[in-house]
Formats: C-alpha cells, structure tokens, sequence
C-alpha cells in the first residue's frame, strides 16, 4: 500500500529530507517505468481502442462492437476455438503426468545428478523453439527418421501418415517445449515439503498413492497452479507449432489472429481476437492465483 | 531377502531412472539427430544414411539470408540484454530497497508484463509503431524485446536483492562509504551471481523470441523468424539444419559457460552449487 514511510531507516544513515525521499524512487523508476508505461501499456491500451474501432477503405472509422460479435457469432471461430482448447489441454495434462513424477525424482531422488538435470531442463529451454519443432517435424515426417527407421526393421509397409500435420503432432512439441516451466515450479514447491511426512504417512499405513493424494499434492498445489500460470496460458496463443506442424486440423486461434493481421490486414479484427484471449488470459491468471492463495491458506 | 521384496525395492529407482532418462531422450533426442543429420551427404534427411559431408555448413556459410538473419539475431540479442541489464538493475534497486508511493502497483505491471502473452504483445506493438508512424525494423524489434525481457531482469535480480541483508549496505554508508562506494564495493559483488542469470535469460528470451518479432519486424529477418519462413514455404532444408546446429551448439555453450561463471562467483562468496541453482530455477518461480 502507499503507506507514506516518514520512520523506516533508509539506507543512506542520515534522515533523508522531504526532495531527496521524493528524487530518489525517481532516480531508480523513472527509467523503467517510462519504458513500461510507453512501450506496454500504452500499446496495450491502443489494441483494446483499436478493438472496439471499425475502418474501411473509404477511411471512416468509428465505435462498433462488430467486431466482437463478428467473432463470437462465428461457428469457424467456435471450432478453433474448441480445438485450441483441445490442444491446449491436452498438452498441459500430458506435461503434468510427466512433470509431476519428474519432479518428484528431482527433489528426492536424483541425489548428486538433482543439479545437472535441473541444468539439462534449463537448457532445453534455452534451446530455440524453432530449432525445436525443426527437429520434430524431420523424425515424424512421412519420409521422416521414424517412418523409416519402423519401414527398414519391417515392423511398417507403408509409412504412417498420422504422426505430422494433425493435432497429435501439435501436441508433441508443445509439450515438449514447454516441460521446463511446468517442472520448475512443481519442483520447487516439492523442495519445501518435509520428506519425514512421507515415512509419517506410511507409518500410519498410507499406500503410495493416498500418500500423494493427501499429502504431497495440496501441499504442491500452488507450484501446479503456478505452472498452470506459465504454461497453460502461453499454449492457448501459440501459433509457429501449429502452422508448422499443425497442418489443416492442428489449426489454432493463434494462427486467426497472425492471419487476421498480417494475411488480412484487418487490424481491428486481430485486435478484438487479442483482447478476447487477453481478458480469458486474464481471467484464467486471476482464479489461478486465487486458487493458490487459497490452498497455502489452507495449510 | 525374498526377490518380490527386492524387486519392490528396486523399482522405484528404476521406474525413475527410466522416467528420467525417457524425458531426456525426448527433451534432446531430437535436436542431437538434427546436429547428427546435418552431416548427411544427402538433400532430404532420412535413412539411409548416404556419407559424412560438411557442404550444408558451407552452403549455410553462403547463404545470406541465414547468415544476416543469425547476425540480426545476435545483434538484437546483445543490445536487449544490455538495456535490460542495466534498466532491470534499476528497477530492482528501486522495488526492493527504496519504499515509495504506488511501489505495488509499479511492482505489478511489471509482473503483468512477463504473463501476457507475446503474441498478444506481438499485435500490440504492431498497431502502436503503425499508428506512430515508426517504420517496422530491427529498432522496432529492439524495443518491444526491451519492454518484455527487462522485467524478467526484475525478477532474478529482485530474488538476489531479497535473499541478501540490507544491514550491510547501511554499515558501509556508516563507516563513510558514498552511495556509489557502497553501490560498487557491498551491493555489485553480492548481485554478481543474479545478474550473471539474468543475462543468460535475458540473452535467451530475445535470441529466441519468434512471436514479437515476426509481428514487429517488417522485412527485417531474426533468426526464428528465418527458419519459420523456410520451413513454412519448403521442406527439409539441410541448410537449416546446419545452421539450427549451430546455433544450438553456441546456446549449449553459452549456458554452460555462464553456469560455470556462476559457479565459481557463488563459491568464491561461500556460498555452494545449491544458491547458484536457486539463482536459475528462481527466475521461473
């Protein structure tokens, strides 16, 4: 809160005088926050005008709410949307089954290797994504490593044409690529847990999976949510992996709106789509932040 | 001891051995048979394996538009993480250490920041400059890199600050240090491990950023934004390959060079492997 602070000791030892309390934040923010304010949310703020603005050729322009209503009366942009929240999903669910165990192996069991694995996630993404999804689409390609790799050992006569250009493939490198920040924090919420609770729940007779149940997972549920946060939101706006792995069918809303704006040029369109994801964005964030003040409360 | 006994006490080592060493193989696998496939006397990438070759690395040495996109990428990465060393340094400072009016609400928008997505960024930043009137450039991608990565700079360096006791900083201005003696001398050497992080994030997030830059780059090629075109317009390139390998190999090591630096400014500090980890893993937190 903005609690004017006349009696907390300062750094500088001597009290300092009424300019210099007010000069120094100056000092620090100034900088920082112009550059916020002028490249984020005035850009910010100009997308959501530009949202609720129609423009055609003849140069007019005005308030609408067409183009929302465009939108949300679409049934293609129904579809998409559906299938974003497919993939999207999917994906998140898939990196929680892998990443939770993981995890869990990071912070208890890898003993001297916890270090270089942590290390090794990290790198995996500092890799480039786009070097990334170059990689998957060569081995699961018609004629890529895996088709023929299957074909050479005889397991496969004709090559298996599932594996790319779908949603499956969509949802292999996003999972893949976004493990990292779903490890992480689930990791790190795991470090804070007391091991000795785990003995205490078999003691008491507690099976491995009541163990977790009831006492690992609400005690790591705000690392989860956290991971939620970094990763959930990210995967509904990606659109480099779906356009080049995606094909027709792993079509993606992030695709509507890099088409609406730079195929179509319709900025104002693009924008509204923007701002709907942007405020489900939002949305999503808030209950998930709530959710995990709640479960710390709970403790 | 009976051997169903022994093999429930094993499995669960295996079973985690296997867990990890299945996401590695994925996480990894994949970009190892690039770099392997980069190799391969062949124009498509498939089996069989045709002969060993080094004319992709030549063809990609030749090659201008990978050549000016990897330069781009460079230059704006090495710019991005200067101006955001140096404005996120700033701002951690003033967050943690200076108590002002409205610091939450400065606080917050500079979290907002790192969660809104970046091609909603992307967008954004496109409608601005055009209504401006700012032709789309390297300078355009520039500056939308600053505004999303220097927050991440926020982050690392803010966890350092926390982590480390201001008493410090007041007992060298006590025994007469001026405010850029203690800057240098107390607060420098005790953040030199965050900003050593911060760095390797900041350098990453704008050497890999594809969305903000395809939407605010006009004509003007990033790396990411290269290899989306050629992918995008043709297949299998071993160009991209070479190139792709490259560039990962110079990631690989930069990380692992900058971890190492990390390292060894932590232990010479007292502190161990373990804080300079928590400087990594904190930044995600």
């Amino acid at each position: 809160m903005g609690v004017p602070v006349a009696h907390v000791p300062t750094v500088t030892g001597e009290r300092p005088g009424r300019l210099s309390r007010m000069l120094r934040p100056l000092a620090f923010m100034s900088l920082p926050t112009s550059v916020l304010v002028l490249l984020f949310l005035v850009p910010m703020g100009i997308l959501v005008y530009f949202s609720f603005q129609y423009g055609d050729l003849t140069g007019q322009s005005g308030f609408t709410l067409t183009n929302f209503s465009d939108i949300l009366s679409d049934p293609l942009y129904r579809e998409i949307a559906w299938t974003t929240f497919q993939i999207a999903t999917i994906a998140m669910i898939a990196q929680l089954i892998v990443g939770i165990p993981l995890a869990y192996v990071l912070a208890y069991k890898a003993g001297r290797f916890e270090l270089p694995l942590l290390l090794a996630l990290v790198l995996a993404d500092e890799l480039n994504p786009m070097v990334r999804i170059y990689a998957w689409r060569m081995l699961l390609g018609r004629e890529g490593l895996i088709n023929e790799a299957l074909m050479s050992i005889g397991l496969i006569n004709v090559p298996i044409d599932a594996l790319l250009f779908n949603k499956f493939s969509v949802i292999v490198v996003l999972s893949t690529s976004y493990l990292t920040y779903t490890v992480i924090p689930i990791y790190a919420s795991m470090k804070a847990v007391d091991a000795g609770l785990f003995e205490a729940a078999r003691d008491m007779g507690a099976g491995w999976f009541t163990t977790f149940r009831r006492v690992l997972l609400p005690l790591i549920a705000p690392g989860i949510f956290i991971a939620l946060l970094l990763v959930y939101v990210p995967l509904f706006t990606d659109f480099a992996a779906p356009t080049l792995v995606g094909g027709t069918t792993g079509y993606m809303l992030g695709n509507v709106v890099s088409d609406l704006v730079l195929e179509n040029g319709n900025l104002n369109a693009g924008a509204a789509m923007s701002f709907l994801m942007l405020l489900a964005a939002g949305l999503f964030s808030l209950v998930a932040y709530q959710l995990s003040r709640v479960r710390q409360g709970a403790r | 001891m009976p051997l169903s006994r022994r093999i429930q006490r094993a499995l669960p080592n295996a079973l985690s051995i296997g867990l990890t060493g299945l996401v590695m193989v994925i996480l990894f696998g994949p970009v190892m048979l690039l770099a392997l496939f980069s190799f391969n006397d062949s124009t498509v990438i498939s089996l069989p394996w045709e002969g060993f070759t080094t004319k992709w690395y030549s063809e990609a040495l030749n090659d201008d538009g990978a050549m000016t996109a990897i330069g781009n990428s460079v230059m704006v990465a090495s710019i991005v993480t200067v101006v955001s060393l140096i404005l996120g340094t700033l701002a951690s400072w003033g967050l943690t250490r200076i108590p002002f009016r409205g610091r939450p609400l400065v606080a917050g928008v500079h979290g907002a920041v790192l969660v809104v997505p970046w091609l909603i960024i992307g967008v954004a930043g496109l409608i601005f400059f055009s209504q401006i009137q700012m032709m789309l450039s390297l300078q355009t991608i520039i500056l939308m890199h600053i505004v999303v990565t220097f927050p991440l700079v926020v982050a690392v360096v803010s966890a350092g600050l926390i982590r480390f006791n201001p008493s410090l900083e007041e007992a060298a201005i006590d025994m007469g240090a001026s405010q850029l003696q203690m800057m240098r001398y107390i607060v420098l050497p005790q953040i030199a491990p965050s900003l050593a992080a911060a760095a390797i994030f900041a350098f990453a997030w704008s050497f890999n950023n594809f969305e903000i830059s395809f939407f605010t780059g006009g004509f003007e090629q990033t790396f990411p934004v290269w290899v989306y075109g050629v992918l995008r317009h043709s297949s299998n390139l071993p160009v991209v390959n070479a190139a792709s390998t490259v560039i990962a190999l110079a990631q690989v090591l930069l990380v692992f060079a900058l971890w190492y630096g990390m390292k060894l400014m932590t232990r010479r500090r007292g502190g161990t492997d373990r804080d300079a980890a928590d400087l990594v893993t904190g930044a995600v937190r």
